[in-house]
């Protein structure tokens, strides 16, 4: 069972999508150049996790940050990608704290729902978000190997 | 109350274990209004945060694929996604200079092996494709 971690790719419709919007109208791209650049792509997240994962070695820790990821892509020479990566992670803190705070409400919300049966205008409020939960993964969980 | 129930809608108990509604501004910036995709695809999208555009748990698996590595704050595993759409924006446009070069408005293999060769960035690519 020889699995190479290249094997595991990324999702082909999602790379698609990211390389057409990084390129002009009108260019289009073969199948080959495709499945080269998720290949790349996948190479890329390795190295730059073993790297990032060096960082936090060298710093007496086990789990690895966002710290670490950010010193791999110096090392890697990807300076450029510095400011942007540091834009997203603002935003997505932003919005994982968010999330965090309304399911706090939530939970309050369902204790005083429990003894309040005819409330049904809370209960339309609260229709959309099931499924957003499902997109954090857990929000404290780490990765476990 | 009454002793009859009025137009009660006709759902049964809710139970909505989900996070209210996620603050949705900062969202449709960082996408590029580009929405997701087919439907297939959006099921997936769903999943994840809309900041990133590849799936977290795919990132996830693919980090966890390394002996070395035991535990990686969610942030990480974020900022390991976005950095790799950049990673594959940037390789797109180097590799089309080439193509430009040929003429071509089809990107092919050679460019991107001619992009990899040619970029410092890159070097890290040597070997490993197939």
């Amino acid at each position: 069972m020889a699995e190479r971690p290249e094997d595991l790719n990324l999702p082909n419709a999602v790379i698609t999508r990211i390389i057409k919007e990084a390129l002009p109208d009108g260019v289009n791209v073969s199948k080959e150049a495709r499945r080269a650049i998720s290949q790349a792509a996948s190479v890329f997240v390795l190295y730059a996790t073993s790297c990032a994962n060096n960082f936090a070695m060298k710093a007496k820790r086990k789990t690895l940050n966002a710290g670490d990821v950010m010193s791999a892509m110096e090392e890697m020479e990807f300076e450029r990608f510095l400011q942007p990566l540091r834009e997203a992670l603002e935003a997505y803190k932003k919005g994982q704290k968010g999330k965090k705070e309304a399911s706090e409400q939530k939970r309050k919300d369902k204790e005083k729902n429990s003894t309040d049966e005819n409330d049904k205008s809370r209960d339309e409020e609260d229709e959309q978000m099931d499924e957003q939960e499902g997109e954090n993964e857990g929000e404290e969980e780490d990765v476990e190997n | 109350m009454a002793a009859t129930a009025p137009a009660a809608p006709a759902e049964p108990e809710v139970d909505r274990s989900g996070a209210e509604d996620e603050p949705r501004s900062a969202e449709p910036e960082e996408d590029g209004g580009n929405g997701q995709a087919g439907p297939t695809a959006g099921a997936q999208q769903q999943q994840q945060h809309r900041l990133a555009k590849l799936p977290l748990s795919r990132i996830k698996t693919l980090m966890k694929a390394d002996p070395d590595v035991s535990l990686a704050s969610q942030e990480s595993v974020f900022i390991i996604a976005k950095a790799t759409e950049l990673f594959v924006e940037m390789i797109a446009k180097d590799a089309l200079v080439y193509a430009q070069q040929g003429k071509r408005k089809t990107l092919q293999r050679k460019d991107l092996d001619n992009a990899i060769e040619a970029i410092d960035e890159f070097a890290f690519l040597e070997g490993t494709l197939d």
